[in-house]
């Protein structure tokens, strides 16, 4: 089965590699199958001809690569004079700081502590007197400011007192109350022993004081019972 | 031994003399490949004093980095990799420089087949000339990492793995910008006027 796009995939890299189709045979078999892909074969390779034609055609006459090397061999001269210099430049830079690092420079048994505390850097004499006039100014006042930078500014204080800050504890105490069962009664009696009640409950209200926690003192231990089932203590 | 060899042998004998500083050798050296690199410029560049100034430049950064040369690729290999590094930097920096010029080109159908056999001398000379003109300004139409890209790939003959290493760029890059080239030069170049543009179609869809 022909596929346009598979074939035409092949063609620039086959064109490139200078592949003729006519010498391919599984390419030239696609061809013959598709006028349009051969078409855009031909159109192609016709593009890459022209290119490679025109770089036969770019070629310069002879005459023009001798003034080409006369004029690369000029500016040739002229790098290796430019670098030549810059490399005397550099090197007279050297000659003339060199003493300066001479210290620096490794040498056998001397650590570079010991060399950097024995290096000396010759200094003009006026530039030696300004930077040591220049320092004596500047260390009074540098000592002056950081005086000032000590002392406070203003007069007051401060202290630090600890202070005990009481924290209120709560305790939760409940007290469980067991009332036994009573028996059953009828509905007759059972109004009786009501309203019984009630009167008692009316007269303890006129003559018992109000239940207050006022003289309740809870204790320092706690007593937990636990309760499963309804039954106190089980184990 | 061939002669292959012998030039080898030469080369390597002609750049040491250039590594220390001999000018006569690195010139024998220049005039050895100073075409082939002189054509690429030629068709990177758009006019011909670009093209020489561009191939001379590539000289002259050969000639300050010859001392660097180990001799574990061929001379070429290695400087066609200045060559390509001064046409990226080379496009760099004249970005700016180049932008809002103009070139009007003439342009006409060719078919190379009948007309190239029956053209006398003369007449193949202008034949050339505007086919040359054709080619580079169609080349001109193309980005400059296509343009390289295509000169590397289709003059060259290099692959796209060297391409893309010496580009700087994926291998899938380069194919991609080598396709578009082709395409846009087929569309350009090609005889028939409305040419369906099948491969730049194609291309764009890799």
């Amino acid at each position: 089965m022909h596929n346009c796009k598979a074939t035409r995939e092949l063609f620039t890299e086959l064109l490139l590699d200078g592949v003729d189709f006519r010498t391919d045979e599984a390419l030239s078999v696609e061809l013959n199958r598709c006028p349009e892909c051969r078409a855009e074969f031909e159109a192609l390779a016709a593009t890459l001809r022209m290119t490679g034609r025109a770089t036969e055609v770019a070629a310069p006459p002879n005459d023009y690569w001798t003034d080409y090397h006369s004029k690369l061999r000029q500016r040739l001269l002229h790098t290796q004079t430019e670098s030549t210099t810059s490399r005397a430049k550099a090197q007279r830079h050297r000659e003339k700081l060199g003493p300066l690092f001479e210290p620096l420079r490794p040498r056998a048994g001397a650590s570079l502590f010991i060399r950097f505390l024995k290096t000396s850097v010759p200094v003009p004499l006026p530039l030696a007197i300004a930077l040591v006039v220049a320092a004596a100014l500047l260390v009074p006042l540098a000592i002056r400011a950081a005086r000032k930078s000590v002392q406070p500014s203003g007069s007051t204080t401060f202290v630090r007192v600890p202070v005990e800050v009481p924290v209120v504890q709560e305790k939760i105490v409940t007290r469980v109350v067991y009332r036994d069962r009573r028996p059953v009664v009828s509905t007759t009696k059972r109004r009786t022993e009501a309203s019984r009640a009630e009167s008692i409950f009316a007269k303890s209200r006129t003559e018992l004081p109000p239940a207050s926690l006022s003289g309740f003192k809870p204790p320092d231990e706690i007593k937990l019972t636990v309760i499963k089932g309804g039954v106190p203590n089980e184990k | 031994m061939t002669d292959r060899d012998t030039d080898a042998a030469s080369d390597i004998d002609l750049i040491k003399r250039a590594q220390a500083e001999d000018i006569d050798a690195f010139c024998l050296l220049a005039e050895r490949y100073a075409r082939r690199i002189h054509l690429l410029a030629s068709h990177y560049c758009r006019n011909k004093q670009d093209a020489e100034d561009l191939s001379q430049e590539v000289w002259l950064k050969a000639y300050q980095a010859v001392g660097t040369f180990r001799f574990d690729a061929s001379f070429y290999t290695w400087l066609r990799r200045i060559t390509i590094n001064a046409f990226l930097n080379h496009r760099r920096t004249s970005f700016f420089r180049r932008q809002g010029q103009t070139t009007t080109v003439l342009l006409i159908p060719i078919d190379l087949e009948t007309n190239f056999e029956s053209s006398s001398r003369s007449q193949e000379n202008i034949y050339n000339k505007l086919l040359f003109e054709s080619v580079v300004s169609a080349l001109a139409e193309l980005s400059p990492a296509q343009r390289l890209a295509f000169l590397l790939r289709h003059y060259e003959g290099m692959s796209y793995d060297e391409i893309a290493n010496a580009m700087n760029c994926s291998t899938g890059t380069v194919k991609k910008g080598v396709w578009r080239a082709i395409g846009k030069l087929r569309a350009r170049l090609s005889p028939e006027a409305d040419a369906p543009e099948t491969l730049t179609s194609f291309a764009s869809e890799y």
